[in-house]
């Protein structure tokens, strides 16, 4: 304890800026760990809460298997509730409307799930079966009556608050049949059902609904209540299967949290590449403090030979460089997890945005403080191990050296040999890559570490060749004082490559970002052109009606109305399992007319494509779904549809980003034949080249937008928007490959200012001798260059692969097929910068060269 | 018993393809209480002997015994503990620790052991009576002379009661008058406490202060001197100067 105090405590507080910049990677890379974790976990629980909250004491849905449109007969209703184990059979008819006399929304909200246009979803209940199957927190009025006809709505508090709606009030509703009055009998709280549709949400009585809605006897969902309240998994399982087989097969017997899985599903890609990062954000953090100890140890050898000699043992010197290594894991951890919580926060915020979905506060929990504090401080041990050992290795006669030049360690002299196999391994395992994806990616974080580390380690053999290669263009710049600031990066090895790995890694990290992000970015932009082909979007918060596409089509300008309609399907996947899957059903012609398939191959002809699309019984499937099943045009996949389980030949294989790219495309007339389902969600519009989109908007919304409610909105609005919300998306890695470049370039001042502190007396003599002050600064800023140069480019090197692995990572788990992009003005940026932070940092240290004064610095020792 | 003996020292080094013997078979005893110069041009292996007695560093061949234990034999870790209780240093650039005041330097070494300081109350404060620094106990290396550093130095190497102090060109850093009083107080623990002196020097005047001068050439010992305090200062340099002219011819 006592050594601790009086020899740990005081070196740190000696060296305070030190032990901060050290801390800085530390507090870094536990920021980004915490803060990543407890945005997913956030995230995921809001997500999750959400559809169990909303669905109540329900522990299954029975909804239509072949689509999520159209409903069903409720003739099963009588056989699901006669089912052994089933306390309430719910039902529901579900429907979009709008108020009627609320103007459309001119904007989308767009999110990872899609794009919404607002509106109100409005539940068609029999009130008695309802309230035993959800808790509704009545805040003013009442709940529906019994009467199953009566024209009454009960709204959510928050909604009617927006829109000026009390109890008591007619509003007035969208159907096909035109707007149809009903009164507000009460107002529910946002909780439980209320949270439903981000709380625009009603419900009105089953025969109502039906009846607004020619819905007749028809249902969308019925919500099963177990005589269990807190069925086991099996049970639940059994019930499960027992209601599927007295309904048969036409409908789904589901659990209500699936759905909510298959929205988490939908961002695991975004967080998979957080994790990413935050693990290289401590890769970061641990090779910048291994950086400052070996520093440390370098500056204090003589100290530590001179303790070795009065008789501190190995093991004692060990000691004290792992509780300083400890002491600061703890420190650095401890601030970084406030930090996180912090950052958290802010992410959450971003993530909300991403979603459109509020997650309400942030969730961090003491295990995962814990968890992220005894990373760090791990971490920092661990970093700190071999620049402790090697302290523990300085021999007593150290000491007695007159001019303290140590020998260089043998990982110096004869780590580029392991750097060989490790650089070489690293890019092997890239390119050759055998294993399934989800080791591939683990790999990846591994080929990070061998990529940096073994970059490292060639350092020292190859600082001599940077040097002469650079000398000429140094001495241009710097003149003969350049040259001779060059040569200094050869007089310590160690430090010259602690310092240019800093410089390199936070280099890398920019190369990665840019390269990770430009590639999606390209082909997002690609697709994003096609899918909003055409000029003008069109859609509304209520069902459009058939009749639009024909009115559309005789408005002044308009060349050609493309129909778009997206549904759910299950497909049987090559293994045998089901899973959920979009159709996106398209009018081939029109739509090829409006805008152009992105198709992934150079070989597919896309007109016979087209045709074969055209023709029917054919469907072209998204490059995601054709890399996870191996799927190639010419194959069959089968659909379960309204007629049963149908084979669709494989026309094609598209780029296609919409629901993650788990998305096949159809013809208009498959989705009317096998689906049953005739109408549009969605109008793409193209106008008359030549003449401008802005006027045939207003035209369209002059003559067509109050009676069909409709949401007509740019297409170059659109784009911006989705690129923004990709922009906002990637704009955290931004922020950790700059705080790299940050902490690199306080290596770079470390570097320097001990480099001038170890040459004063050499600096006081070359002053003596007649060389300015001018020149000295010359002299350390050459140095600093040399520095910037090998960093700059090993960073640019080891970036290019780094962005490699990453992109392969991503888009293997993902199964987006992107091509990969690295933006010059990216690579140039990056050598800009590591030139520039270079140059900046040596700033202080190259005045305080020119600053030492001559006799001063000639007695000095 | 002699409180260090050395038998038959030998020590090789490799440098580059080339294999320096930088003691040929070094044999010489010191007993309690002398004070000891070694003295030799650069080459000699003067610093190589001075590490083999301190057991900093191990011999090719022979064996050193200190305090009565044989050094040859000993790990790593059991050599530094020898060296922890046995040996006290004194370097020529002083290797004070910046952070820590004079007292806290001259208690290093005890706590390095783990003892309770408070236990070597008084023995610090003879100490830094003796070595004049009582009124800068306080102070840091950076507020001290190099002689006052020096001086921490020494007192630093008495606290233990080695049974040797060993001294490597301590007066190497100081000017003339500094280094003489560094050379008197280690006369005077000598004379005062009994301690067994070695310094390695090539300064004559320094040598001065010692009972015994051995001179060593080319790794070996070659002439060794012995002279009373009681001579005058002049014909102790003098018989110096003089064994070191013949040796150098």
């Amino acid at each position: 304890m006592r050594l601790f105090r009086l020899l740990t405590l005081r070196s740190m507080r000696s060296r305070s800026l030190r032990f901060l910049l050290s801390a800085f990677g530390i507090i870094l890379g536990v920021a980004g760990m915490l803060s990543i974790q407890a945005t997913n976990q956030t995230a995921l629980n809001s997500i999750l809460n959400l559809f169990e909250s909303t669905s109540g004491r329900a522990k299954l849905i029975i909804a239509s298997a072949d689509s999520d449109e159209g409903g069903f007969s409720d003739n099963i209703l009588g056989k699901a509730s006669t089912v052994e184990g089933v306390l309430v059979a719910d039902p529901l008819v579900i429907e979009n409307t709008d108020l009627a006399d609320k103007e459309a929304s001119t904007q989308l909200d767009i999110s990872f799930f899609g794009a919404s246009g607002g509106g109100l979803l409005v539940h068609g209940i029999v009130p008695a079966l309802e309230l035993r199957t959800r808790d509704y927190t009545l805040k003013e009025g009442r709940f529906l009556s019994e009467d199953l006809k009566e024209r009454e709505i009960v709204l959510v508090e928050s909604f009617a608050e927006d829109e000026d709606i009390r109890v008591d009030d007619l509003i007035k509703i969208i159907t096909p049949n035109g707007t149809k009055e009903l009164k507000v009998v009460g107002l529910i709280a946002r909780e439980g059902p209320g949270k439903t549709n981000n709380g625009s949400f009603g419900v009105i009585p089953l025969e109502t609904a039906r009846g607004l809605f020619n819905r007749s006897n028809e249902l969308d969902q019925i919500d099963i209540v177990p005589v269990n309240p807190n069925p086991g998994t099996s049970e639940l399982a059994e019930l499960r299967a027992n209601l599927q087989q007295e309904i048969g097969d036409d409908y789904s017997v589901t659990y209500p949290s699936g759905q909510g899985e298959r929205m988490t599903q939908m961002l695991q890609n975004y967080q998979i590449g957080l994790n990413f990062m935050s693990g290289i954000a401590l890769f970061v953090g641990a090779f910048l403090i291994y950086n400052a100890f070996a520093m440390t140890v370098v500056e204090r050898t003589r100290e530590f030979g001179m303790l070795r000699t009065i008789g501190m043992t190995r093991r004692q010197v060990i000691s004290q460089v792992l509780v300083e290594a400890a002491f600061l894991g703890f420190f650095g951890s401890a601030l970084g997890v406030g930090l996180g919580i912090l950052l958290a926060r802010g992410l959450t915020s971003l993530m909300e945005n991403l979603m459109s979905q509020e997650l309400g506060a942030v969730l961090v929990t003491t295990n995962d403080m814990l968890f992220s504090m005894s990373i760090g401080v791990g971490v920092t041990f661990l970093a700190a191990l071999i620049p402790a050992l090697q302290a523990g290795r300085i021999s007593p006669i150290e000491a007695l050296r007159v001019r303290g030049k140590s020998k260089e360690g043998w990982l110096i002299r004869y780590g580029w040999t392991l750097g060989i196999v490790m650089l070489g391994g690293s890019v092997a395992l890239l390119i050759i890559n055998p294993f399934p994806y989800d080791v591939q990616f683990r790999l990846g974080s591994i080929t990070v570490f061998g990529l940096f580390t073994g970059a490292t380690l060639l350092i020292p053999i190859t600082v001599g060749i940077w040097e002469f290669v650079s000398r000429p263009i140094i001495k241009l710049i710097y003149g003969s004082s350049g040259s001779l600031g060059s040569r200094n990066v050869q007089r310590s090895r160690l430090r010259t490559t602690l310092t240019v790995a800093a410089l390199m890694v936070g280099v890398a990290m920019v190369i990665m970002v840019r390269g990770m992000t430009e590639s999606f970015a390209v082909d997002l932009r690609t697709w994003i052109q096609a899918y909003l082909g055409g000029d003008i979007y069109v859609t509304s918060s209520i069902r459009l009606r058939s009749d639009l596409e024909r009115r559309l089509k005789s408005v002044e300008g308009v060349y050609e109305v493309a129909p778009l309609r997206y549904f759910e399907v299950d497909w049987r996947t090559p293994a045998g399992d089901t899973e959920t899957i979009n159709f996106m059903a398209i009018d081939v012609i029109a739509y090829s007319r409006v805008t152009n398939f992105v198709f992934s191959s150079e070989q597919v002809d896309p007109q016979q494509a087209i045709e074969r699309l055209s023709a029917g019984r054919a469907v072209f499937v998204s490059t995601v779904l054709a890399e996870r099943y191996n799927l190639v045009p010419g194959e069959i996949i089968s659909l379960k549809t309204r007629r049963g389980l149908k084979d669709f030949e494989i026309a094609g294989v598209v780029v296609d980003f919409y629901n993650q790219g788990l998305v096949v495309q159809g013809s208009w007339e498959d989705m009317r034949r096998y689906f049953n389902i005739k109408d549009a969600n969605t109008l793409l519009v193209k106008v008359n080249e030549g003449t401008p989109a802005s006027s045939v908007q207003d035209r369209i919304d002059v003559q067509l937008g109050d009676r069909y409610h409709l949401i007509l909105i740019s297409n170059d609005v659109i784009r911006e928007q989705v690129l923004n919300l990709m922009d906002q998306a990637f704009r955290m890695f931004d922020v950790m490959a700059l705080i790299s470049i940050v902490v690199g370039s306080l290596g770079v001042i470390n570097t320097l200012t001990m480099s001038v502190i170890e040459r004063t007396r050499e600096i006081g003599m070359l002053r003596a001798i007649g060389t300015t002050r001018g020149q000295i600064v010359k002299m350390v800023l050459a140095e600093a260059l040399l520095i910037g140069v090998i960093g700059g480019i090993l960073g640019l090197g080891t970036g290019v692969v780094l962005a490699r692995i990453l992109f392969i990572g991503m888009t293997t788990m993902s199964g987006y097929r992107l091509t990969f992009v690295l933006p010059p003005e990216g690579i140039i940026i990056s050598i800009v910068i590591a030139l520039i932070v270079s140059q900046v940092a040596a700033i202080a240290p190259a005045l305080r060269a020119a600053r030492v004064r001559i006799l001063e610095a000639v007695h000095y020792e | 018993m002699p409180v260090l003996e050395a038998k038959d020292l030998r020590k090789q080094y490799k440098l580059g393809q080339h294999l320096v013997n930088a003691l040929t078979g070094v044999n010489f005893q010191v007993e309690e209480g002398e004070f000891v110069a070694i003295m030799g041009p650069s080459g000699s292996g003067k610093s190589t002997l001075l590490h083999l007695l301190g057991g900093l560093d191990t011999p090719t061949e022979g064996n050193i015994t200190l305090a009565e234990q044989s050094l040859a034999k000993l790990s790593e870790h059991k050599a530094t503990l020898v060296r922890r209780h046995n040996v006290g240093f004194v370097f020529q650039f002083f290797n004070l620790l910046p952070t820590l005041t004079a007292e806290e330097n001259v208690l290093l070494p005890v706590i390095i052991d783990g003892k309770n300081p408070r236990k070597y109350k008084e023995r610090l404060t003879n100490l830094l009576d003796l070595v004049g620094l009582l009124d800068r106990r306080t102070h840091k290396p950076d507020q001290l002379s190099g002689g006052e550093q020096q001086r921490v130095a020494v007192a630093r190497a008495l606290i233990t009661e080695p049974a040797i102090l060993l001294a490597d060109e301590p007066t190497g850093n100081l000017d003339t008058k500094t280094g003489n009083s560094i050379m008197e107080l280690l006369r005077r623990s000598c004379n005062e406490l009994k301690q067994t002196v070695i310094v390695v020097t090539h300064d004559p005047k320094a040598a001065a202060y010692a009972n015994r001068i051995i001179f060593l050439r080319d790794g070996d010992i070659v002439e060794e001197l012995r002279s009373g305090q009681e001579q005058p200062l002049s014909d102790r340099l003098r018989n110096i100067m003089s064994t070191m002219e013949r040796l150098e011819s």
